[in-house]
């Protein structure tokens, strides 16, 4: 328990020191030094210290939107195993609330895009309920693929922690496509390169940053906060099926690694590639999906 | 435990899934080469290092320099000097062409489970890879304009043909007399390809396959 409250807020406080890791090598591929490593610190405490703004056409979903996207990112985060240590809460069908809180968060900030009743928020709000929705079922795939492998129906018995056996072990190569597919979920969900580009300023193109432009202060902390959490989110998962490793010695340090070059290779894929055309994006998610398809009907080959 | 060769597979059908979405012809060269050099690395993942042969070596290092580097080259070059618009003008749209890859790797999966028995202790996956290869290579040669895309279509079923032979022959991975036959063939096509496209191109401005099917005089 104390063990599961250490790890979480180590991964609180982290989080935006991680996503620095992205900015970073995006610099360091420009030739750059780039911002200071505590930068994101920083921002969080001018806004903290900020007065909100409030347009007159918005309602309370506006002010409400933030506070409710945190608190679904944080209860998320108590359903993760970190570092395949058992989590702070766990239960049967925990998986399902998992994403349905990080579907609540976004439908919130959907609703208060849509609340300030501006053209271009209007828009993003569409690019992320379509995109997002497209992501989703990817995302329950890989879930059946879990199920179907692992059994029980929480993150833990998925992950294997419990009973000390990780997804290699019994899914061999399909384990690579579902990690594929997760990965591609990963840069959807958190507008990163190939799907949203997070640099741009230009409202037209934007999909994610569109539709928190009319937030400040406070607000704007909570959701950046928020967004640097669900990209540690993702890739927590992600490093707690690469690294099975349960119990011994060494597994924290290798969990740690392992995240840390997951934000590298976003970093990477970020300087070397541009982002698709909008109508592209589909595609990508689709291809997600057929990946964690083919993996689910590899899976039940094997077991025929 | 996960195997070298599964490993490999995965990214085959990696392979096979992103060539049916890519639009752009570099992409799509791209995704072949990678595709040639993981399926002519694969006979060495599934020996595991033992009974290697010295005419194995020389088949194994044929094969990965002709799939891996000669006509993805050539391939290269006839993108870049023949076609004036580098997209891939499919007839089926590229979610459609997704949808259709699923389908064929499910039956591909349901068939080779059928056929296992019959072959030499089976891996899991090398069955079902080879026929979604062979399919998914038919389905691109059908539904794309180009006869660039054609002769990729082309290529692909070759590797799926190249990854069912191994699948056959588990015991002697390197008598790959057949396959290399087939090779040489494609070779000499890939060749021609890059010759007549080159006079379609002169004769038409354009290498779209639908405007010589109008041809009627």
């Amino acid at each position: 328990m104390t063990q599961a409250i250490i790890l979480l807020t180590i991964a609180v406080i982290s989080a935006p020191l991680l996503s620095m890791i992205i900015v970073k090598v995006k610099a360091w591929f420009c030739g750059r030094r780039g911002p200071a490593w505590l930068q994101n610190y920083s921002t969080l405490t001018k806004l903290v210290q900020k007065t909100p703004v409030y347009s007159n056409s918005t309602t309370f979903i506006f002010r409400l939107s933030p506070v409710i996207t945190m608190a679904g990112i944080l209860t998320a985060l108590c359903l993760l195993p970190i570092a395949g240590r058992p989590p702070l809460l766990s239960f049967a069908g925990d998986v399902i609330l998992l994403f349905y809180l990080l579907g609540l968060g976004r439908f919130f900030i959907i609703s208060a895009a849509m609340d300030t009743a501006s053209p271009f928020e209007g828009m993003g709000a569409a690019r992320e309920a379509l995109f997002g929705t497209l992501a989703e079922a990817t995302v329950f795939v890989v879930l059946i693929f879990f199920e179907r492998l692992q059994g029980g129906a929480s993150l833990a018995s998925y992950l294997g922690i419990h009973t000390n056996a990780g997804l290699w072990g019994n899914a061999g190569a399909a384990a690579i496509m579902i990690i594929i597919a997760l990965f591609m979920v990963l840069l959807t969900e958190n507008a990163r390169v190939p799907v949203d580009d997070p640099t741009t300023h230009l409202e037209l193109t934007m999909i994610h940053e569109v539709m928190v432009l009319d937030h400040s202060g406070p607000e704007l902390a909570l959701i950046e906060a928020g967004s640097w959490l669900k990209l540690f989110f993702y890739s927590a998962f992600i490093a707690d099926i690469l690294c099975p490793l349960r119990g011994r010695p060494l597994d924290f340090p290798l969990f740690a690694l392992t995240v840390i070059s997951i934000y590298i290779l976003i970093g990477f894929i970020e300087s070397i590639s541009a982002r698709y055309k909008l109508n592209m994006v589909p595609k990508f998610i689709l291809i997600s999906f057929a990946l964690a398809l083919f993996a689910l009907i590899f899976s039940m080959g094997a077991s025929l | 435990m996960i195997s070298f060769a599964d490993l490999l597979l995965a990214f085959v059908f990696l392979s096979v899934l992103v060539s049916l979405a890519s639009n752009r012809l570099m992409e799509l060269v791209k995704i072949m080469a990678f595709q040639g050099v993981i399926v002519s690395i694969i006979p060495l993942a599934l020996a595991h290092g033992s009974g290697i042969k010295a005419e194995g070596w020389e088949f194994l290092t044929a094969t990965l320099l002709i799939k891996g580097l000669i006509m993805p080259m050539a391939l290269y070059i006839a993108v870049k000097k023949v076609a004036n618009r580098r997209e891939v003008e499919p007839y089926v749209s590229y979610n459609a062409s997704i949808f259709i890859g699923l389908l064929i790797t499910m039956a591909a999966s349901l068939i080779s489970h059928r056929l296992s028995p019959s072959m030499p202790a089976a891996d899991t996956l090398l069955l079902p890879a080879g026929l979604t290869t062979v399919g998914a290579g038919f389905f691109l040669m059908m539904t794309r304009h180009k006869a660039i895309t054609q002769v990729i279509g082309y290529l692909m079923l070759e590797n799926g043909i190249y990854l069912l032979g191994t699948a056959m022959a588990r015991k002697t991975h390197f008598q790959h007399i057949l396959e290399f036959g087939v090779l040489l063939d494609l070779l000499a096509g890939v060749m021609i390809m890059g010759i007549i496209l080159y006079h379609i191109n002169r004769t038409f401005d354009d290498v779209d396959t639908g405007i010589l099917r109008s041809l009627k005089d």
